[in-house]
């Protein structure tokens, strides 16, 4: 376990390098930091040395015209968003805690936003990296262009790899103008008329941005929910494009039985951000959240097996269901930390069973540990420690972090 | 070793499946780039399990494998480089799966992309990667190159749209990547790999929504500087159009000849811009664009009135290098790709290229995304016009690097820029690049000689 007695917070690349350099000569593993907004995401690091990306600070080339932005890792999601916003643009990375997650760690967690239907994920937005690999060597792949074919797109091993391969130090992004206009429109949703409600979304002549079917998160999301929880719908577009939606969405409601749908104009985008954090936010120590990736024709069915498989457990299930990605977001609790340590390994073992692919998010309880955090689809897993091998032979960066343990 | 690869290729897939007479051989020596060394055999499979036979022997007879879709790359991508087996995918051509409710189909290598498209029209959905060679060009081999085309600005190149493959590996095993569950993106890596890492035996892929308004404009320019300022004018605005393609004259009048598609045969550019979306946004969408372009000095301004219309502006536009066929008989087309802001720079290098070397040069460009396509004119028989084309070629992938650009948007490295790879990646940069390759394929037995460069320390060269 992680007794880190050494850390440091490099300014520069050069310093990192010495830093990365220094530990691969002494043996030395790294755990890497970012703004610990998704700690709740894989192992602890088995390591003694912790390297921080938070001086690793600022905007280094942006060019509005150009759509492209290149960024150090430690710079915060929140500091983006304000230079982009005066030009009139944004990242459409919808990650937890903006003012304090950095791009690198967004990126090396590959977090899953809830536009990215629209805008893309994160390995779709990211056009360039700069890493420094195990051994202190300091790598480039992609670039500041949009549309690059230049050999092997190395960057995307980087996506989602949580640190195992190399420290990200810089990013290049591509950047989109800010939509004129986005609403969210929020429908408690009373008994029996959930799956029905959701089920006419298809039918909507303008796509939604993002939408949601949350159940639970009454706290976190300051909103009221029905029986059966509440529907929340984005769209975003020109005045007239979201009229129009609001009409079609507002005679969809009506035909699966709810009455009432507030819209929210100004707070639209607060919405967001409040569902996005609620995904990783823990009830203290007795509740874990897992993520599963999955189809969106699926998600509704897979968050009813998961309820009733809570259930069974005797634990309580707040669930976020992304309609138009597919990800069911579960959050399974007790009353108490020590109830919820007795029941958290077999109701692991009966998600898994469930839903292989399923992946905790977020769980303060020491039980964590014994947990399948990965879920228990192993994938390549042969391929993926051929990959860790030939970046870090030794095992020295964020060791034990990621899935099969690598 | 040549003779028992037949054999034994032939033993196993029969003489259907296999090819091995030099009449038919030849077909597969070369893509539109350049020819390469002859086959030892061709094979068609018609199943993932007859790709896996075929790589097995391959390796037992240490012959190299190269899969090949339509032959229409344009880097040597395809090419057999020291013979070996090709592998076609004429044969693995359907739409195995199309799941509407999740917009996704898995499809085999040898679909060709247009035909995804019209298969799923009737279900309100396509497949937005479109090349210009999309009418023959294949999935697999898009895979291959990370296909592009001119709709990239808004919906992104071929792995923007890959979700999960099943791929053959070195030893002839099937293996599968996804997006859905947990580890490293090696569907990110194997697009765009060339086929160097394995074969790719069917894929899943993102389908989109057909949108909902869809309108083509065409904007004349007295020369490519205004109509690249407009393009720049358009984005600050704001606005992202699907397509803002730019021909400048010698294009636009050779593709008038070939295609009659009412492009102006006076303007010193033409700028096509395409914008799909919701349908109320679009008359104001046309008026702003159009504002825009008159004020960055354009002389016309012309809407696709029909469906007819926008098919007829696009097809001039898909067919412009083959137009050129009319000025000279051979062209040689570049690819580069610089940040958008430095187009006009750009531009000026590549004329400056084509004049220092004697040759004609026809800009056709997805302005949008910066990705440069110079067509530098030329006659094959010439000897000294071929040295001048590769010349030019080289000075304008150094102007693309010295602008923060790179060497190749979307047709790939294959064999043609191999040596030219250093020129935006350090010695470092490569080596861990080629890092990727020993993970996938450290018998080099797929595809080699491409990509990296033969003077590495790395690849090939280790």
């Amino acid at each position: 376990m992680s007794d880190a007695t050494e850390s440091f917070e490099p300014a520069d690349v050069e310093a990192l390098r010495t830093i990365v350099a220094r530990c691969a000569r002494e043996g030395k593993p790294i755990a890497i930091a970012g703004g610990g907004t998704l700690r709740g995401i894989g192992r602890r690091a088995a390591a003694r040395v912790i390297v921080s990306t938070r001086a690793l600070t600022g905007i280094v080339a942006y060019e509005p015209g150009d759509l492209t932005m290149g960024a150090l890792s430690g710079t915060t999601l929140a500091q983006i968003r304000a230079t982009l916003a005066t030009h009139g643009q944004f990242l459409p990375l919808d990650a937890p805690f903006p003012e304090r997650a950095t791009l690198g760690g967004t990126v090396a967690a590959a977090w899953p936003s809830p536009r990215r239907h629209r805008y893309g994920a994160v390995r779709d937005l990211v056009i360039g990296i700069h890493v420094v690999l195990a051994g202190g060597t300091d790598v480039k792949a992609g670039g500041m262009v949009v549309k690059n074919v230049t050999g092997y797109d190395v960057g995307k091993l980087h996506i989602g790899a949580h640190g195992t391969l190399g420290i990200l130090w810089r990013i290049n992004v591509k950047t989109v103008p800010l939509p004129s206009r986005a609403r969210a429109i929020l429908a408690p949703l009373p008994e029996g008329t959930g799956a029905r409600a959701v089920g006419y979304l298809h039918a909507l002549s303008v796509e939604p941005h993002a939408a949601w079917w949350i159940t639970g998160f009454e706290r976190e999301i300051e909103e009221r929910e029905g029986e059966e929880g509440l529907l929340a719908v984005r769209f975003e577009g020109s005045e007239a494009t979201i009229e129009r939606a609001t009409r079609d969405l507002r005679m969809l409601l009506g035909k699966a039985g709810v009455p009432s749908a507030r819209i929210l104009d100004a707070e639209a985008d607060a919405l967001l951000q409040r569902i996005v954090n609620a995904s990783v936010t823990p009830l203290g120590e007795r509740s874990v959240t897992y993520r599963l990736g999955g189809l969106p024709s699926h998600a509704v069915e897979t968050m009813r097996s998961f309820r009733s498989c809570a259930r069974d457990h005797a634990l309580r299930a707040d669930c976020i269901v992304d309609l138009c990605n597919g990800d069911v977001i579960v959050r399974a609790c007790d009353l108490d930390a020590v109830a919820f340590a007795a029941k958290a390994e077999r109701f692991d073992d009966a998600v898994h069973a469930l839903a292989p692919n399923a992946v905790v998010i977020a769980c303060e309880n020491a039980i964590r540990d014994d947990l399948a955090v990965w879920g228990t689809d192993a994938g390549p897993a042969e391929l993926f420690r051929r990959v860790k091998d030939a970046y870090d032979p030794d095992h020295l960066l964020n060791p034990g972090v990621f899935v099969g343990g690598i | 070793m040549r003779d028992e690869l037949q054999r034994r290729l032939l033993d196993a897939l029969g003489p259907d499946a296999v090819k091995t007479a030099p009449e038919d051989l030849i077909a597969y020596a070369g893509d539109a780039y350049a020819q390469g060394s002859l086959p030892d055999a061709v094979v068609l499979p018609s199943s993932t399990q007859e790709v896996c036979r075929t790589v097995r022997i391959a390796a037992d007879c240490g012959a190299p494998v190269v899969p090949r879709g339509a032959g229409t790359g344009l880097c040597g991508g395809a090419v057999p480089a020291r013979g070996g087996v090709v592998l076609s995918f004429a044969r693995m051509n359907r739409i195995l799966e199309l799941d509407v409710a999740n917009r996704r189909a898995r499809v085999q290598p040898g679909l060709i992309n247009l035909e995804l498209s019209e298969r799923t029209t009737g279900a309100g959905l396509f497949y937005a990667p479109d090349p210009s060679s999309q009418k023959v060009s294949t999935l697999g081999g898009n895979i291959g190159t990370n296909a592009g085309g001119p709709h990239c600005l808004s919906y992104g190149t071929t792995v923007n749209h890959v979700l999960a493959l099943e791929v053959v590996n070195g030893d002839g095993e099937v293996f599968t990547t996804g997006l859905d569950r947990p580890g490293y993106d090696l569907t990110g890596v194997l697009v765009g790999s060339e086929g160097t890492l394995g074969i790719v035996t069917s894929a899943w892929v993102r389908l989109l929504r057909l949108p909902e308004s869809v309108r083509v404009w065409l904007a004349a320019f007295p020369d490519v500087e205004a109509a690249s300022e407009a393009v720049s004018a358009v984005l600050a605005a704001g606005i992202v159009p699907t397509a803002l393609e730019i021909m400048d004259a010698l294009i636009t009048r050779a593709v008038e000849a070939a295609f009659h598609a009412g492009y102006p045969t006076d303007a010193g550019a033409v700028l096509l811009v395409e914008h799909a979306g919701a349908r109320d946004d679009m008359d104001a969408c046309e008026a702003q664009i159009a504002r825009i372009a008159r004020e960055h000095g354009a002389i016309s301004w012309r809407a696709a009135r029909s469906e007819e219309e926008r098919a007829a502006l696009w097809a001039g536009r898909k067919g412009a290098a083959g137009a050129t066929g009319r000025i000279a008989p051979n062209y040689y087309i570049q690819d580069v790709c610089v940040p958008r802001s430095t187009l006009p720079q750009a531009l000026h290098a590549v004329g400056e290229a084509a004049r220092e070397h004697g040759l004609a040069v026809g800009n056709v460009f997805h302005a949008g995304d910066g990705n440069l396509h110079p067509l530098l004119m030329y006659d094959r028989r010439e000897r000294k016009q071929v040295e001048a084309v590769v010349a030019a070629g080289n000075a304008i992938l150094e102007a693309a690097v010295a602008l923060g650009g790179t060497i190749s948007g979307e047709h790939g490295i294959g064999s043609e820029k191999r040596e030219t790879l250093p020129l935006v990646y350090s010695a470092d940069d490569l080596a861990a690049m080629a890092r990727v390759r020993d993970v996938f394929d450290p018998a080099r037995r797929f595809n080699p000689d491409k990509i990296f460069p033969a003077s590495a320390g790395c690849a090939e060269a280790r």
